[in-house]
């Protein structure tokens, strides 16, 4: 009971103390409080932060703390302008008319800035000869504007000095070695610009001891020669190639990289056009190494370089005994004789040959190569002369000669006084002697002579190694600047972007020498010089109504002024002839030293782009090679990629061998512009310095040397291709371009007999899935191989609108190189003289595309209008994309590449300026591909929806397409009936690539006819 | 020789036994604390994972191109260990699952090591689509999930088809692996003395007391999880196999894939289960459990579905004939002939060839000559993912984009590592649970079951 009494009393209990009432329980009942908390507390014992102070370092504390978390980066500032420039329309490209300075035939240019910074070259559509289109070297010369390792300021031995110092003290020297008497040499490249010799002049004047010297290591030196001995005059006419029907060249790459080849590759292709109109000429190309042109040809003769003058007065006996109506010179017809190709297997060709010369005389022309003989060149010019050739030349576009190349005396004189100490001051006016003369001439060590050496340049070098003043200079793309690179124009260069570094131009340099002031300098110093110099010989020779301020902003914004070309024909000099020499061709290796296609003499060699564009050819890249024949190959015992020995008179280089279809036996083909030592990170050492076997004291020519030797040497060096070379005998492999029907051709006598011949053997295909139809846009595109010369123009461009990646020689050879569109090559016939089917590859942005259904993640999908997207933000890479995809055109960002390049070369935030805005840079781990350049597309259907009219497909004209000299790529709406490319689908000899897969791709190709007879098989 | 007699059901266990030994023997392992052997083992299983966590973290860090693939080799050797190792996976829920349904009394001595197997090689196949993607932290783009961009994933793709494949695979074969433990562990939480070990049991048997009902409801769940398992078996590298046959590449495209695929991954199973079963009965006596007998039904297996193998490589060759694409022709010549000639030969001696040796009896029961076999049989079953993956893609339909395939140090390290890490499962497998199933062994002791014969 007594329990349930309790119980009452505690109706809740929490422990059994409690429910017993036990004494310290109800204690503490009592106590509402513990000791000690209720006390009266003491402020003195108390924290003496006071309790705003307590709140400012709490808020401050958790401030602290919040930003700490925040991973919070620099990101640099955006800020909107403040006050718009009034050209610039942020989101809108501007176009500058310019001058193109990557080599003396100055195309015209329209670089495209966004928000004040250059980030593509395209060609200028109002140039004259170059007509809206520039070379892959051209396209990619933005990318030395942002080089990183450009200079950044003046340096003197080596430490960095300031402008000022430099005028005040090269003035000084200037001045003290006038007093002297010793000599002041300015070693320039070869100068196209007026104002630059004018410059130059002035220099002359005033300093008078003052002696210019032009040299460039690949020159018309031997074609201005001859063409000065036959006709009084070193200015060559251009050749109207499009009124060719006949076209035989000699070891001249017309097409690759010989004379303006951006106008004779569009010239040659006006008479290879099968969509509009069928009109064919022949091109017949005798060459010793394998060129683009030889690629070209519709009969490829293999003479070797030493054999070229017996060849062209072979063909002269052949000429003269068919049609004894000639009427030769004495001295001519008295030496001429059977040439042997003839009984050879190329016999045959030769036939039609001279049949074709005959039928087409005064249609026909004789193109011999800059880097043939003196000799070859009179007897072409007289053989042109013989057949009526010569209405081909056209005057009214000679190729100007501003000032002259020197001759081997002029710079051996200039050693000599350097060696005697007679030179005081040597200016390396934006050239680089040390690589590019014969080793035998001793500049190198001549310079050592030498009290001051100055060196005016973009970036470092060979020669500015050596300099005491190294001189940073603006790139074109930063300074102003004319050229009168060919009669009947005058086109000007203009600045698009003030100068990033503390660089000068050049002829600003000299002019402030000239006014011997250190204080003189102004930045606009060239800029009033130029425009003066304008009015004087362009404006006042124009017989403008305009003012003379509008018709510089006239000139300026167009690029070019015309001038009226003086047509100057004198009549051949028959003389000259007796001074033919005619060498019998001995029975060793000939070394014929060409040009490098993308890196040119050397001077793009830092330049990512053009090491990795792959070779026309060869499709190696990041090197050079001796590119010897296989027979030769099979005779050496060399396999590819093993060193050998090329020896000359005591000269040698060592080098790797490229086993190349097509090259005559005794023929060695290096390029020149490799082997940089000093060049950058990207370009030095890489591959072989072919200078090394060039001398001053040539026979033939510069670049060609008989009494080779060849011979295996120790060791390789690893090539590397985009592409496999496959043995052209191996049965295995061969052909299957043609059995796959990638590559499908006819002759043009075939075509002419049944139009149809193309699709005889088409299948109808059927699928069995509901097609998607595309109602509104469908974009397409069409590539026309009989124009497609490999130039690669289009992989450059295409490189610089769409922010592809370098990835370097060693990704290269793992097969991870990123460009978008690729140029295939394949060889078939006989591994001696093969035949070349060249096919630009790219996104086929297929109707059914095979990429699209296997993307686990959707991030490579079909666009309404036709195209194959890649969602760079979706993609999570797992390259089953790629490959699924039966052409492989497809990317993978393997790695960062631009993280990965070189130490990081081309991450910085001076290259990041480059970038087009308007297209991703894409990360690692991403696929990525062709978009049909989307971001064209877009701004086409903004513009088009800003006017308020409808997009036309030809609105649209992507990259390649734009960058194409032959004008192969047709792009636009092939739902549009009325467009060129609609009717390039419905073509007879339009195909698809892989037909029977059913996939339908986009990119249409137009076969390749070849203009041979027919008995030839 | 006498004759046998097949009125008689022959005996699974070598011997006769008493139950309480077995429980003693089978739980011995778990009951002991490991060894110095144990050690070396594991520290070399380790170290062999440490070189998969390193060849992981150079990929991470700097990316795919670590490895050796490129255009047009997307995919080399990690897709090619990825179908590898779930082709070992596929051993164990065939033997414990489809060999359950046929009342293959003879798969009870190996089936819970062969389940454990099965659940470690698709944890180490799990990997490799996980690392293979340029951007793995993005691999969950991978799963259909809600998001604001209304991005779904795309189901046309074989790949989005794996994912759930094998998540499928995993998950079921985990279930089954589980719910055939429970006896066990309630044997072991009887036996134990150990109060961690005991609580341990406890949670994990789920309250078993072998109870009439109990049994009865665990055979019933066994079945259906054994059916509902069946299908996977034949489903998960028919969908591996898909993502080949889907494509359009020559050599990959063919309809011949989904039951060569499944014959292969069954091959390779069992070569798997055969080896490392042979290592464990040794070290841990129990030659009496996992018989020879057992072993050469193994091989015949083997020799079954090697024979089909070959049979499918025969019939790849023919159909590419008679069916006269050029680019499918060219591609099974180059096989044969072309660069990685030696690839396919190697696979062709291995996994057609030396299986054939099984048809003499002696070899068949020889644990040494079979147990090299059974190697060579992994090492021809992971070249033939290599010859399928790499030598299609290498040369496909345009010459011009042909390139050979040249495999990197990292590729190498996570390969090996990808067996450190299938191994230090089956170390810590071996040393933490039973590996072979108590209960089922003691059913099958002459005289555990009722007979009219001997009453």
């Amino acid at each position: 009971m007594d329990d349930y009494s309790k119980l009452s009393n505690n109706k809740l209990w929490k422990s059994l103390k409690e429910f017993h009432n036990e004494d310290d329980v109800l204690k503490m009942k009592h106590d509402e409080f513990l000791d000690g908390v209720t006390d009266e507390f003491d402020s003195s014992k108390l924290s003496g932060i006071s309790r705003r102070k307590f709140f400012a370092l709490l808020s401050a504390s958790a401030a602290l703390t919040a930003t700490a978390c925040t991973n919070y980066r620099d990101k640099g500032e955006i800020i909107p302008y403040n006050k718009r420039p009034e050209e610039i329309l942020p989101g809108a490209a501007n176009y500058y008319a310019s001058t193109c300075n990557g080599c003396s035939l100055s195309c015209g240019i329209l670089i495209k800035t966004r928000e004040g910074r250059p980030i593509k070259v395209e060609g200028n559509p109002d140039h004259p000869v170059s007509r809206g289109k520039i070379c892959a070297k051209g396209q990619a010369s933005i990318l030395d504007l942002y080089d990183p390792e450009r200079l950044k300021a003046p340096y003197f031995n080596g430490k960095e000095t300031s402008w000022k110092n430099v005028d005040s003290t090269v003035i000084n020297i200037l001045n003290e070695t006038q007093k002297n008497g010793k000599q002041i040499a300015i070693v320039t490249d070869t100068i196209v610009s007026p104002t630059a010799k004018k410059v130059l002049d002035d220099f002359t004047a005033k300093y008078q001891n003052t002696k210019i010297y032009s040299y460039s290591l690949v020159n018309d030196f031997i074609r201005r020669q001859a063409w000065s001995e036959c006709y009084g005059t070193d200015e060559y006419p251009a050749v109207k190639f499009d009124d060719a029907n006949i076209i035989l060249t000699l070891d001249a790459d017309f097409l690759g990289n010989e004379g303006n080849y951006i106008e004779n590759m569009r010239k040659y292709v006006s008479k290879r056009e099968v969509v509009d109109k069928l009109n064919f000429n022949r091109l017949y190309a005798a060459e010793g190494r394998m060129s683009s042109t030889g690629m070209m040809a519709d009969y490829r003769l293999k003479v070797a370089p030493s054999q070229q003058l017996n060849f062209v007065l072979g063909i002269i006996y052949e000429l003269n005994k068919i049609n004894p109506h000639l009427q030769l010179d004495k001295s001519i017809s008295a030496r001429l004789k059977k040439f042997s190709l003839l009984d050879s297997a190329d016999g045959e060709k030769f036939k039609h040959l001279i049949k074709d010369l005959n039928d087409n005389r005064g249609k026909s022309i004789i193109y011999a190569g800059d880097s043939l003989s003196k000799d070859v060149h009179l007897a072409v010019n007289y053989l042109n002369e013989v057949l009526g050739n010569t209405i081909l030349y056209d005057y009214k576009s000679s190729f100007k000669n501003i000032v002259k190349h020197s001759t081997k005396e002029e710079i051996t004189s200039l050693i000599n006084s350097m060696n005697q100490g007679k030179v005081g001051i040597i200016i390396h006016y934006e050239s680089n002697p040390v690589y590019t003369m014969p080793k035998d001439f001793g500049y190198e060590s001549a310079l050592k002579n030498v009290k001051t050496v100055i060196s005016l340049t973009v970036s470092e070098n060979e020669s500015s190694a050596y300099a005491n003043y190294t001189l940073p200079t603006n790139h074109s793309f930063e300074a102003w600047g004319d050229a009168y690179a060919r009669e009947g124009f005058y086109s000007l260069q203009q600045p698009v972007i003030s100068p990033i570094f503390n660089s000068r131009q050049k002829e600003s340099v000299l002019l402030s020498w000239i006014s011997a002031n250190p204080n003189s300098y102004q930045e606009d110093i060239y800029h009033q010089y130029l425009m003066k110099s304008f009015n004087s010989d362009v404006f006042v020779k124009a017989n403008s109504l305009a003012d003379a301020k509008t018709f510089w902003y006239s000139a300026l914004h167009d690029g070019i002024v015309r001038k009226n070309g003086t047509r100057q024909i004198t009549r051949f000099n028959n003389i000259v002839l007796n001074n033919i020499k005619e060498i019998i061709p001995g029975n060793n290796f000939i070394v014929h030293l060409t040009e490098s296609y993308f890196v040119g003499d050397g001077r793009f060699a830092n330049n990512g782009w053009l090491q990795e564009l792959p070779h026309p050819v060869s499709k190696i890249t990041w090197d050079n090679y001796a590119s010897i024949s296989p027979i030769t190959a099979k005779q050496l015992n060399v396999q590819m990629n093993d060193f050998i020995e090329v020896s000359l008179d005591g000269r040698k280089l060592v080098l790797p061998a490229l086993i190349q279809p097509g090259v005559h036996e005794r023929t060695i083909n290096i390029e020149l512009g490799y082997g940089r030592t000093k060049a950058g990170e990207v370009g030095k050492n890489v591959g072989f310095n072919s200078v090394e076997l060039m001398t001053k004291n040539w026979v033939y020519s510069p670049f060609l040397f008989e009494n080779a030797s060849i011979r295996k040497s120790e060791g390789s060096h690893k090539l590397v291709s985009t592409q496999e070379h496959h043995s052209l005998d191996d049965t295995f492999v061969k052909d299957f371009h043609y059995s796959r029907k990638i590559i499908q051709e006819g002759t043009l006598e075939k075509y002419i007999k049944e139009p149809n011949f193309l699709n005889e053997e088409k299948e109808n295909l059927v699928s069995i899935t509901n097609e998607i139809k595309y109602t509104g846009h469908k974009w397409a595109m069409a590539i026309d191989l009989n124009k497609c010369t490999g130039c690669s123009a289009c992989i450059s461009s295409c490189n610089v609108e769409n922010n592809i990646a370098v990835v370097g020689k060693e990704q290269v050879e793992r097969g991870r190189e990123m460009q978008w569109i690729r140029i295939d090559r394949y060889y078939s016939g006989q591994p001696d003289n093969p035949i070349v089917s060249n096919q630009p590859m790219l996104c086929q942005h297929c109707d059914n595309a095979p990429c699209e259904n296997v993307c686990p993640v959707n991030a490579t999908n079909h666009s309404p209008d036709g195209l194959n997207q890649m969602v760079y933000n979706r993609c999570v890479g797992t390259r089953y994309c790629s490959n699924n995809c039966p052409y492989k055109v497809r990317r993978f960002n393997f790695f960062n590449h631009r993280d990965h390049f070189a130490d990081a070369y081309y991450d910085n935030d001076l290259t990041s300026l480059m970038y087009n805005p308007e297209v991703t840079v894409r990360s690692r781990g991403v696929m990525e591909k062709c978009t049909f350049c989307v971001q064209k597309i877009m701004e086409a259907r903004s513009n088009a929806i800003r006017d308020g009219k409808e997009l036309k497909g030809s609105d649209v004209v992507t990259a390649c397409q734009q960058a194409c000299p032959t004008n192969a790529i047709t792009f636009g709406d092939a739902n549009d009936p009325a467009s060129q490319i609609a009717k390039l689908r419905k073509h007879n000899l339009s195909y698809h690539v892989l037909e029977e897969l059913n996939v339908k791709p986009n990119v249409t190709y137009i076969a390749k006819l070849r203009n041979t007879h027919s008995e030839e098989k | 020789m006498s004759t046998v007699d097949y009125t008689r059901e022959l005996s699974v266990l070598e011997g006769k036994p008493p139950l309480r030994e077995l429980d003693d023997l089978i739980s011995k392992p778990l009951e002991t604390k490991p060894n110095r052997k144990f050690f070396i083992a594991l520290s070399i299983t380790l170290s062999m994972t440490a070189l998969l966590v390193i060849g992981l973290g150079l990929t991470f860090y700097y990316g795919i191109g670590m490895w050796g693939n490129n255009i047009p080799v997307g995919w080399a050797w990690d897709i090619t260990n990825f179908v590898f190792w779930i082709g070992i996976g596929h051993a164990g829920t065939l033997i414990s699952a489809i060999l359950f349904l046929f009342r293959q009394k003879w798969r009870t001595g190996i089936a819970r090591f062969a389940e454990g197997m099965t659940i470690f090689a698709v944890m180490t196949a799990g990997l490799f689509p996980l690392i293979h993607v340029g951007r793995p932290w993005l691999a969950g783009y991978l799963f259909p999930y809600p998001s604001q961009n209304s991005i779904w994933v795309n189901f046309t793709s074989p790949l989005l088809w794996d994912v759930f494949a094998v998540s499928t695979y995993l998950t079921v074969s985990l279930i089954f692996w589980y719910v055939g433990l429970i006896p066990d562990l309630a044997t072991l939480r009887e036996k134990t003395t150990n109060k961690i070990k005991k609580i341990i049991y406890s949670v994990t048997s789920l309250g078993w007391r072998f109870s009439n009902r109990h049994w009865q409801h665990y055979e019933m769940v066994y079945l259906i999880l054994a059916g509902f398992a069946t299908p996977l078996v034949l489903s998960v590298h028919t969908i591996v196999s898909f993502d080949f046959a889907v494509s359009v590449i020559p050599g990959w495209h063919s309809t011949i894939f989904p039951p060569y695929f499944v014959a292969g991954a069954v091959f390779s199973g069992f070569a798997m289960v055969q080896n490392v079963l042979i290592i464990v009965r040794k070290i841990f006596n129990y030659e009496h459990i996992i018989t020879v007998d057992t072993l050469e039904k193994m091989n015949k297996v083997m020799l079954l579905t090697g024979s089909m193998v070959g049979y499918a490589y025969a019939m790849e060759f023919f159909i590419a004939w008679y069916g006269g694409v050029e680019a499918e022709r060219f591609t099974f010549l180059n096989r044969a002939l072309g660069p990685y000639a030696w690839a396919y030969w190697i696979m062709v001696t291995c996994n057609v060839v030396s299986p054939q040796l099984f048809w003499i009896k002696k070899i068949r029961r020889s644990i040494k000559t079979m147990f090299v076999i059974a190697i060579f049989v992994n090492i021809g079953m992971w070249f033939e993912r290599f010859v399928i993956i790499v030598s299609s893609l290498s040369r496909d339909f345009l010459p011009s984009s042909w390139h050979h395939y040249t495999p990197t140090y990292v590729d190498g390290m996570i390969l090996i590592g990808s067996f450190g890490f299938f191994f230090t499962w089956i170390l810590l497998f071996a040393k933490a649970l039973p590996v072979v199933s108590m209960a089922e062994v003691k059913a099958v002791v002459e005289g555990s079951q009722p007979s009219h014969k001997d009453h």
